[in-house]
């Protein structure tokens, strides 16, 4: 299985690459031009026998575990990706989707909570919940529908004979990022406090730098959590190891940031350094959420 | 509201006095073959409680379905159900436990199907220890909300008591907290099988009263007020503080259970003595 794992990974490296650039790039209010470039395509992967990711459409993976009382989903993508979704589980089960655990609040994430809460329960965190409430994702639709179901630490689903559990370990991405643990496939879905890409830090949404490794070394330190492969937020599946070299870069980051900002250098200094040094475009997601709130908070 | 309330509550308070001597001296096995005798209360146009047998229902009406803490004894589902049924044609969406005993989750096999069953972690894990039907699907180890149509209620765990997954339900635009049987009755029971401490109780209860709120639904017993949960946590003070000083002077099993019985009103053969005075003793001489 790994084997087949690893190639199917490197074949979808670079269309995952390509959409997460789509993804930080182009505020989705503004994305009626990119919309005519071809899509990324949906790939079904296999992790286990009952758990498999969904990825393509430029948005954030799913997850869908399968269980013989029905399917718990991690994540459902944009509101227009609900079809294709339901279509690739399908392929892998008759099972209805009875759980969605939203890893946090942004509509590439969240958005399907349109189509999805009517058939299932959707569980998030109470500020994922209220970030939705409160429309703090500047480019997300207006039609965004909240988890009716929160927690603010920890839940735990049952199905089937099965377990996952979400939890909260502090601010990052935003200040609600859920983590969502399948202890049976020592499986860990990190939300977008992971990605094939440098951090995108929402400060609107009570994201933090300085919490960011923070949170993942409360994460990798759990000794309640105990696995080998990570489901990132976008990007391939990946292994522990790959999350410790996240994290170390994410600190790296941060340091070159805080050192240039302590010399005096102005934002417009710093969107140079992060054009130069880590592709963040002029106008892009990084550059509206990230960089005003970096420059107050690394200060 | 507040004076039909009293009235309703003082002509109620025997058959209710009378329910919870029942539960604390009744163990759950042998009830199988009851008949359900409940009665509908209304507190606010959208909150009904329905007491009478096992601990007290709370029932929150949505326009898009209804929140219950609580299910009873098994043998009550029907009456539960049509209790409901006589106020609102929304379907039960959510059920909320307070606790895993059998008197509160009785009916939980009933509403899985359709309904989502939401307990603390630990709660779970005693219905599962103890082979109980209709474990919930969803836990929390802090705090659960439940947002349904406009509305919002509160799932708090705020430490040991009763069991060591007690769960408050706080109901914030009605400014009422349900506390299951952290509140419940005259005197504690304390489930030390469960996991519950009196050493703890009242901590867990100052926590709770930070919240904001005028009216309680006690796990058993009439409908009180926030100074009721105060006088209550203060008689459980009361009873922690009286029996650790008869530990320290060397008082006998039984010159102890007599202050209690005589005191505290635990009934010799009942429920707060099989599960909760040794563990009490136990507890207080460290």
């Amino acid at each position: 299985m790994k084997r087949t794992l690893s190639v199917r990974l490197f074949a979808g490296l670079l269309a995952l690459t390509g959409a997460w650039v789509a993804y930080t790039q182009t505020p989705q209010g503004k994305q009626a031009p990119a919309q005519t470039k071809a899509p990324a395509p949906f790939n079904l992967i296999k992790i286990a026998d009952d758990l498999y990711v969904i990825d393509g459409g430029g948005a954030g993976n799913v997850a869908v575990y399968i269980t013989n009382e029905g399917v718990i989903m991690v994540d459902d993508k944009f509101e227009q990706h609900f079809d294709e979704i339901m279509a690739n589980i399908k392929k892998v089960t008759s099972q209805p989707v009875k759980y969605i655990l939203s890893t946090h609040y942004h509509a590439d994430h969240s958005g399907g909570n349109t189509r999805w809460s009517s058939i299932a329960e959707i569980i998030s965190t109470r500020n994922a919940h209220d970030g939705i409430v409160q429309h703090k994702q500047s480019n997300a639709p207006d039609n965004m529908i909240p988890a009716r179901v929160t927690f603010t630490q920890e839940t735990d689903l049952f199905l089937g004979g099965k377990e996952v559990r979400a939890k909260y370990y502090g601010r990052g991405h935003t200040n609600g990022d859920a983590f969502v643990y399948f202890p049976a496939l020592k499986v860990l879905h990190t939300g977008d406090m992971f990605t094939s890409a440098t951090p995108l830090i929402d400060y609107p949404g009570g994201g933090s730098l300085v919490e960011w490794t923070k949170t993942l070394d409360s994460v990798m330190s759990d000794k309640t959590l105990d696995f080998d492969t990570v489901i990132p937020g976008h990007g391939p599946v990946s292994k522990k190891a790959d999350l410790l070299t996240y994290r170390n870069k994410a600190a790296d980051m941060r340091t070159r940031v805080q050192t240039l900002i302590r010399q005096g250098k102005n934002q417009d200094d710093v969107a140079k350094f992060m054009t130069a040094e880590y592709s963040w475009q002029p106008g892009s997601l990084n550059m509206q959420w990230s960089l005003p709130g970096m420059m107050t908070e690394l200060k | 509201m507040s004076r039909t309330l009293i009235v309703r509550l003082s002509a109620t308070f025997l058959a209710l006095g009378c329910a919870w001597v029942a539960y604390t001296q009744a163990p759950q096995g042998k009830q199988q073959a009851k008949q359900a005798s409940n009665k509908l209360n209304k507190i606010t146009d959208d909150l009904y409680e329905i007491e009478g047998d096992g601990g007290n229902v709370a029932v929150y009406i949505t326009n898009e379905g209804v929140i219950v803490v609580d299910d009873k004894f098994e043998y009550d589902f029907n009456d539960i159900m049509a209790k409901i049924k006589s106020v609102t044609a929304q379907p039960v969406k959510y059920v909320l436990n307070t606790h895993h005993h059998g008197d509160h989750t009785g009916s939980n096999e009933h509403f899985l199907p359709t309904a989502e069953i939401i307990s603390t972690a630990n709660a779970r894990k005693n219905m599962i220890d103890g082979k109980q039907p209709g474990a919930p699907r969803v836990v929390f180890t802090d705090e659960t909300d439940v947002f349904l149509g406009g509305k919002q209620v509160q799932m708090r765990y705020f430490g040991r008591g009763h069991t060591n997954g007690d769960a408050m339900v706080y109901f914030p635009a009605l400014r009422l907290l349900h506390t299951g049987d952290l509140v419940a009755g005259n005197s504690p029971l304390i489930d030390y099988g469960g996991g519950g401490s009196l050493k703890e109780w009242a901590a867990t209860l100052d926590a709770a009263m930070k919240l904001d709120f005028d009216t309680m639904i006690p796990g058993h017993g009439p409908v009180g007020k926030k100074a009721d949960m105060l006088t209550y946590r203060n008689n459980v003070e009361k009873l922690r503080t009286e029996v650790t000083g008869m530990i320290r002077q060397n008082k006998s099993r039984d010159e102890i259970a007599k202050v209690v019985e005589d005191k505290y009103g635990w009934a010799p053969t009942g429920l707060q003595f099989q599960r909760g005075f040794d563990g009490m003793l136990a507890e207080l001489k460290r």
